[in-house]
């Protein structure tokens, strides 16, 4: 136990760091959020342009703006110096709606408005750009009006007198802190539950290691003692055996598969569906050895570059490959699978058929349901299918069915290309 | 003698593992001798021992990834250092239970490494490893 934790561990560093992953993921998130928002602000500005004839400052600023925010992402595409630029950015729109309107106090609360859009990036810090320019701002302008310099433009009042400007920069401050705050304590809630996942993930996996070794040596005993006897009488037990062997270790990989799908952040990685196809019909060469093996028919077309989660789109086409090989018909003179893989820039249709046995109409909406089995024969865990809906959904793609009892089945997926 | 070849190793801390590698080799003659070594720490000491008598080097090594203290990358990371003369004449093929992705990509993309195979070893598993690969051009 205590090497395979070790082993596990060293596996999670040598992984591409599930960590960086999640956190890039908030970030990927966060960034197009981000140009939604900005593209709103810039409407926002033309749109209150018509009040005061305000067109040059809402295009001009509006603009100016755009371009800092994003040439700092373009041109520091490593560092998060956009992030800051974005609350500065967020800051300058505050001040061009307020003069915009003339200084309607209502356009104040863009500055809360920012401040809290800010918090998806989890990074407290982001609000101190903001809070400058708004304490810049709001001192500048506000005296400005306050000592009555032509155009410009802070409050509708005649002016704010000191009283209310330290209330309305106190209030600010509060809001600000607290966006700070809640950003600070969703970073640290990340982190932890970050920790807990990869913790739980090696976990799972040393137990599932150390539960199926032990059953492998059983296994490989067993066919040896198998083959050292032709009593037909043993060579049934030992085919129980095996079966019951081979019915436990499906279960923990169920398990397992179940587990790492539920946590593990989702990779985007290229795949080679030819090369992952033909690994994973020749490791069910050996899995299903009580059973006469099917005729695999694999035919990827169209060589584009797709990208997506490899490990999850092993467990989906294991699970039903396997599927198609047990739920076999035994009277069909051929019984075959055929994979057929067509990929588009956008999404990547697989589609796996089978001559086997069928599922009955009105079972076919269950078969995606957890611990659901059609049957107290089949040797399945009730988890398989479960397991594969599960990891379609995490890919954002769909699977259908399609099945006639006696003819065969076939199961339609579509993934989305990243 | 008429095995495919003559002296094989395989290193797992599991007795059974090793004894079940062991009686599979000789069933299906696949080797005249087994070399069985219970940790890594003791095959790469064995294999050092062994630079100046090329002719027992092993041609084949089944190595176990989860054992204690060292674990099978480890022991790929050691035989790294080994001297030419001594790698020249071994392939390695790695035996596990691991269902870890990154375990089977770690192998794959070993140089050393020619195989990853699933526990248990059995006499249809060790028949395809002898189709896939002409003992007489390896063991130059």
């Amino acid at each position: 136990m205590a090497a395979n934790f070790q082993l596990a561990q060293s596996n999670m560093k040598n992984k591409g760091n599930a960590n960086d992953l999640f956190i890039l993921q908030i970030k990927t998130k966060s960034d197009k959020l981000i140009n939604y928002f900005l593209g709103a602000y810039f409407l926002i500005g033309l749109l209150l342009a018509g009040f005061y004839d305000t067109w040059l400052v809402a295009i001009g600023i509006g603009s100016l703006s755009l371009l800092a925010y994003y040439s700092t992402k373009v041109l520091f595409p490593k560092s998060n110096a956009y992030q800051y630029m974005l609350s500065v950015v967020i800051g300058i729109f505050m001040a061009q709606f307020i003069y915009q309107m003339h200084g309607l106090f209502e356009m104040h609360f863009f500055a809360f408005i920012g401040s809290a859009v800010l918090i998806t990036y989890q990074k407290w810090k982001l609000q101190i750009p903001l809070l400058l320019i708004v304490l810049v701002h709001h001192a500048a302008f506000g005296y400005s009006q306050f000592i009555g310099i032509d155009s410009v433009y802070f409050t509708q009042l005649d002016y704010m007198d000191l009283g209310t400007f330290i209330m309305h920069t106190i209030l600010a401050g509060i809001i600000f802190f607290i966006c700070g705050l809640w950003a600070y304590h969703f970073k640290k809630y990340s982190d932890i539950l970050l920790k807990t996942n990869s913790e739980l993930d090696k976990f799972v996996y040393s137990v599932s290691h150390d539960l199926r070794a032990p059953l492998a040596s059983i296994n490989g005993v067993i066919e040896l003692a198998e083959s050292d006897t032709s009593d037909p009488v043993l060579q049934e037990r030992f085919a129980l055996m095996k079966g019951s062997i081979h019915k436990l270790d499906s279960f923990i990989k169920d398990i397992l598969d179940y587990s790492r799908n539920a946590r593990v952040a989702v990779n985007n990685e290229q795949i080679n569906f030819q090369e992952m196809l033909t690994e994973i019909t020749g490791n069910l060469k050996y899995m299903e050895h009580h059973q006469r093996m099917v005729d695999i028919k694999i035919n990827v077309m169209n060589e584009l570059e797709f990208r997506s989660d490899r490990s999850r789109l092993n467990i989906v086409l294991n699970n039903l490959i396997s599927n198609a090989i047990r739920y076999q018909d035994p009277n069909a003179e051929n019984p075959y699978v055929d994979i057929r893989v067509d990929t588009s820039d956008t999404e990547t249709s697989i589609v796996i058929k089978d001559n086997g046995i069928g599922i009955q109409k009105e079972n076919q909406e269950k078969i995606f349901d957890m611990f659901y089995r059609v049957s107290n024969k089949t040797a399945g865990s009730g988890l398989g299918l479960y397991i594969v809906k599960e990891a379609v959904d995490t890919l954002n793609g769909r699977i259908e069915v399609e099945s006639e009892p006696g003819k065969g089945t076939s199961f339609n997926i579509r993934i989305p290309n990243n | 003698m008429n095995s495919q070849y003559k002296r094989v190793m395989v290193i797992d801390d599991t007795h059974v593992d090793r004894y079940i590698a062991q009686q599979n080799i000789r069933k299906c003659e696949f080797a005249d001798e087994v070399i069985l070594m219970e940790s890594a720490g003791e095959a790469i000491a064995y294999l050092n021992s062994l630079t100046e008598k090329n002719d027992e080097i092993p041609q084949m090594i089944f190595l176990d990834i989860c054992m204690p203290e060292k674990s099978g990358f480890d022991f790929l990371d050691e035989y790294d250092q080994l001297p030419e003369s001594v790698k020249r004449h071994s392939i390695i093929i790695m035996l596990s239970t691991s269902l870890n992705a990154d375990d089977h990509e770690r192998a794959k993309n070993n140089k050393y490494v020619m195989k990853f195979m699933n526990k248990p070893l059995n006499t249809d598993k060790l028949k395809d490893l002898l189709d896939q690969i002409d003992p007489k051009n390896k063991a130059a």
